[in-house]
């Protein structure tokens, strides 16, 4: 099937892209490798005027080291780079376990680093073919106020699916968003919300440049439990980050991905831990706070009942993983 | 641009294509220029029977990518790999291990399997899963593909 037509515009510096987002009429969606972008435009789910490619924009490349340490990546590397750069291999290896997670190789040499970071939110009714949408109408995503894959849902529920952000939230992240107004910079966990529709903060003429990560000889561990190996989103993943070594840290960061709209940052375990150090007790005590810091959880994809009981396992084996590692 | 002249290098000749922003480069590559060696499967990324390898030597998927973003680009199709009417290793490997069913996903699969052999000339077994885990065969299995992959990692081009 054809694409919906539209203006494809790739312009040589951030600035001309900018410039675009602003000006041009409609709607202008963003290009990045396009795996995501492309396949919705075919499903119809989107229907842009403009496809303002960023892949070549020469301010969104390149992974540098920066003079405090500092890690900057561009968001328009590709995965396959980050996945083979020896800077990250070297320093952060769950890190790239993260990046390698996404997809196939195959998806991985055209999608990009700020694609994953801004992956639409995902639905198993609304991410269907037209034909299929069709047979029951718009959703909210698509335009209607009512939810056709969680009865009486007030917001739209579809779930962050991307394998990057728990890891790069976990190492305290920022990301920096440029527009033809000035740049911002925000912490990665602040970049999303709790809205399948509007799922960041990224305002219409705003550009996601480059990601951030501070210096840190911290642990880091990151699971993914999905269906199949090989090639498959994420039922849940987690990513835990420890200071310390062996089953002793003093401060740690949970984040648990692809079980809500947002990625979720757990501060209850994290603190249990903390307090408790990573052995058995504290194990114990930190997956005890999880009930109540996932609050209400809904059926997308799989039962709340399974996502909880998931999220108590991946805590428990990232602690245990975690447990093993000296700093 | 909505619609424009875009010059593709595939399989080392270089093209001046009328490309449509609804074009993806499979649409080109095969309504185009007619080189129907590539297919079209799911559309969706999740069969991998588009695979052309980019300049650099690897895997993508051409269902997924617009056309227009490969103007001046190289790519090398399943047709590409024939040499002066020799087939390449990797396709003489495909034939003496009998790494082929049907055949509708092989042009994708081997295109992948020489992904993998420009990236790790002796490939390891993670590397030959990893490069196979985003083309599926239907009708058999990788284990035949991955013997064929095997043989030009161990032995380069059989005489
Ligand atoms: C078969 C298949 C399997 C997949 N499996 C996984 C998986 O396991 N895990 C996973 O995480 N993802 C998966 N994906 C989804 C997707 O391929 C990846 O998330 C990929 O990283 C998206 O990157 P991209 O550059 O291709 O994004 P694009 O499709 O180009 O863009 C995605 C979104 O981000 C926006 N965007 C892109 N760049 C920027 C920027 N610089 N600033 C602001 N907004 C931007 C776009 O407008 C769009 O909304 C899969 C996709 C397919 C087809």
């Amino acid at each position: 099937m054809l694409l919906p037509e539209h203006d494809f515009v790739k312009p040589a510096t951030l600035a001309e892209g900018l410039a675009v987002l602003r000006d041009a009429p409609g709607d202008v969606r963003l290009l990045g490798g396009g795996t995501d972008v492309v396949f919705n435009m075919r499903c119809r789910l989107l229907t842009p005027d403009t496809l303002l490619s960023l892949k070549d924009l020469p301010e969104l490349q390149g992974i540098a080291v920066l003079p405090d340490g500092s890690l900057q990546l561009g968001a328009a590397c590709r995965l396959t780079d980050l996945v083979a750069a020896t800077v990250l291999t070297e320093r952060y290896p769950a890190l790239v376990k993260a990046f390698r997670a996404v997809a196939s190789r195959h998806v991985r040499n055209l999608a990009t680093l700020g694609g994953n970071l801004c992956l639409d939110t995902r639905c198993w009714f609304t991410n269907q073919t037209k034909e299929w949408r069709d047979a029951k109408g718009p959703c909210l995503k698509t335009g209607k106020d009512v939810c056709h894959a969680i009865a009486g849902a007030p917001v739209c529920v579809a779930l962050n699916n991307a394998d990057s952000p728990p890891a790069l939230i976990a190492l305290e992240a920022t990301v920096t968003l440029a527009s033809s107004r000035g740049e911002r910079r925000l912490g990665l966990q602040d970049f999303y919300r709790e809205d399948g529709i509007r799922h960041t903060v990224l305002e219409p003429d705003e550009i996601l440049t480059r990601v951030t990560i501070p210096p840190t000889t911290d642990r880091l561990v990151f699971l993914k439990e999905t269906a199949r190996q090989g090639m498959d989103f994420s039922y849940g993943a987690i990513a835990v980050r420890a200071d310390g070594s062996g089953a002793t840290a003093s401060r740690l960061r949970i984040v648990l991905g692809s079980l809500t709209t947002a990625p979720r940052l757990l501060a209850g375990a994290a603190e249990r831990l903390a307090v408790l150090g990573l052995g058995d007790d504290g194990l114990d005590a930190a997956c005890a706070t999880l009930r109540d810091e996932l609050g209400p959880l809904t059926n997308l994809y799989s039962p709340a009942a399974y996502k909880r009981e998931l999220a108590r396992i991946l805590l428990r084996k990232a602690v245990l993983e975690l447990r093993e590692m000296q700093a | 641009m909505k619609k424009g002249f875009i010059t593709l290098h595939v399989n080392g000749d270089a093209h001046e294509v009328l490309v449509s922003s609804q074009h993806t480069l499979l649409d080109v590559l095969r309504g185009k220029l007619k080189l129907m060696g590539t297919k079209e499967g799911c559309t969706t990324g999740s069969c991998g029977v588009c695979t052309v390898n980019n300049g650099r030597g690897e895997a993508v998927l051409s269902c997924l990518t617009p056309a227009l973003e490969w103007a001046d680009q190289s790519i090398t199709t399943i047709e590409g790999l024939e040499k002066n009417g020799r087939l390449a290793p990797i396709q003489q490997a495909f034939v003496e291990y009998h790494a082929v069913q049907c055949g509708f996903c092989t042009p994708g699969v081997i295109m992948s399997a020489q992904a993998v052999l420009n990236l790790t000339p002796a490939p390891t077994e993670e590397d030959i899963n990893d490069g196979l885990a985003g083309v599926i065969c239907r009708c058999t299995g990788h284990i035949k593909v991955k013997e064929a992959i095997r043989h030009v990692g161990e032995f380069g081009p059989t005489p």
